[in-house]
């Protein structure tokens, strides 16, 4: 316990090392973790990620109201047998901004969930099976919007029979 | 742990840390050469470049050499970028016979048709260009757009402005910009609070 201090200082000076560049303010994006998934092999379960955007910034809807603008996408690469038969996102806020007032743009900010449904054949096996993926978004705040980037998603589902 | 253990330990992550930062800034060198401008760019000689137009012409930043120059970071996906293109069109119409020329630097990570295509459904009659990580670097690893730049007759920023801003203060730096060479050649002053390293500007071709 006594290295706990110094431990302490260690990630401070990182953080000092390694912090964001100075002036510029990057947009956040982060996943709650993801509990235990279980799964009846021939059945199906709803699964609802949820997703926290930093204060101060939104993100475009799965539907923006441009063709040229970016949606959020969440892609889902289960290992076999799992399958993923469904991802539904939430509808866009419709907002206006003062950069835009006349204009709506379909966002997501705050606090928002994509539910997915997983399904997996009678015929699979038991066992825990790793999903991996990302969500693709793209960010703006009040005057400024920040190259699409990408958060690593990734959970277990627990396979087992009937 | 001792004492003197402690200071060891604390030692021995700074230096860990420091070899870190430094080989992360020489890979980014050996990439793209060192980051050109930080903190404070104002009076700082705008890093000469040579893009692609979008009608396959190729530009320097020098070929414009007493003239002033807005220049614009943008992408299609930035929708504040968006509003203000029409105010750098009708800007380039109004001062252009004064000396100012327009300059969009596309970011995008696309094909350049749909980049064409965007320029085009918003009126863009200033020259367009393809946008790299080189050039991104060599003026301040520009990651919020718009960006927009503002740069005398002489080559010398006069402004840096990161997100949108509201007509009449565009077109105040616009102004600032078409008078800041001859203001600079009355004054003759040194730059001050300039966070830049010397050699970090090319020369001008």
């Amino acid at each position: 316990m006594k290295r706990s201090p110094l431990l302490l200082l260690a990630f401070v000076i990182a953080g000092f090392g390694f912090a964001q560049t100075p002036g510029e303010k990057q947009p956040s994006v982060i996943m709650a973790p993801v509990g235990n998934v279980q799964l009846r092999a021939g059945g199906s379960t709803n699964l609802e990620l949820d997703f926290r955007i930093g204060p101060d910034f939104h993100i475009n809807s799965n539907k923006p109201t441009a063709e040229y603008l970016i949606p959020t996408v969440l892609k889902l690469n289960p290992s076999e047998p799992l399958m993923i038969a469904d991802v539904k996102y939430p509808a866009g806020e419709d907002m206006s901004f003062a950069f835009s007032p006349n204009e709506k743009l379909s966002v997501y900010s705050g606090d928002f969930s994509i539910n997915t449904v997983l399904k997996a054949p009678a015929s699979a096996a038991a066992g825990t099976y790793p999903v991996k993926g990302e969500l693709r978004f793209q960010a703006c705040d009040r005057s400024a919007c920040y190259p699409p980037r990408s958060l690593a998603v990734q959970f277990q589902v627990t396979l087992v029979k009937p | 742990m001792s004492k003197r253990n402690a200071v060891v330990f604390v030692m021995l992550v700074v230096v860990v840390i420091g070899m870190l930062a430094v080989g992360k800034y020489l890979d980014r060198t050996r990439k793209h050469g060192p980051v050109k401008l930080v903190g404070d760019v104002r009076n700082v000689p705008a890093p000469n470049f040579e893009l692609p137009t979008l009608d396959g012409r190729r530009v320097k930043l020098s070929d414009y050499r007493g003239q002033a120059v807005l220049l614009n970071f943008w992408a299609t996906w930035c929708q504040p970028c968006k509003i203000e293109m029409p105010w750098f069109v009708d800007l380039q119409k109004e001062y252009g016979k004064d000396g100012l020329v327009v300059l969009g630097v596309a970011m995008d990570d696309t094909e350049s048709a749909k980049i064409a295509e965007f320029a085009h459904d918003v009126g863009v009659n200033y020259p367009v260009l393809l946008g790299t990580d080189q050039v991104s670097d060599d003026y301040g690893d520009v990651r919020s757009l718009p960006t927009t730049f503002y740069i005398d007759r002489n080559g010398t920023i006069v402004a840096k402005v990161v997100g949108l801003l509201d007509r009449k203060e565009i077109e105040d730096d616009v102004k600032k910009a078409l008078s800041a060479s001859r203001q600079r050649a009355a004054t003759a002053s040194p730059s001050p609070a300039v966070v830049a390293t010397s050699a970090l500007a090319k020369e001008a071709e």
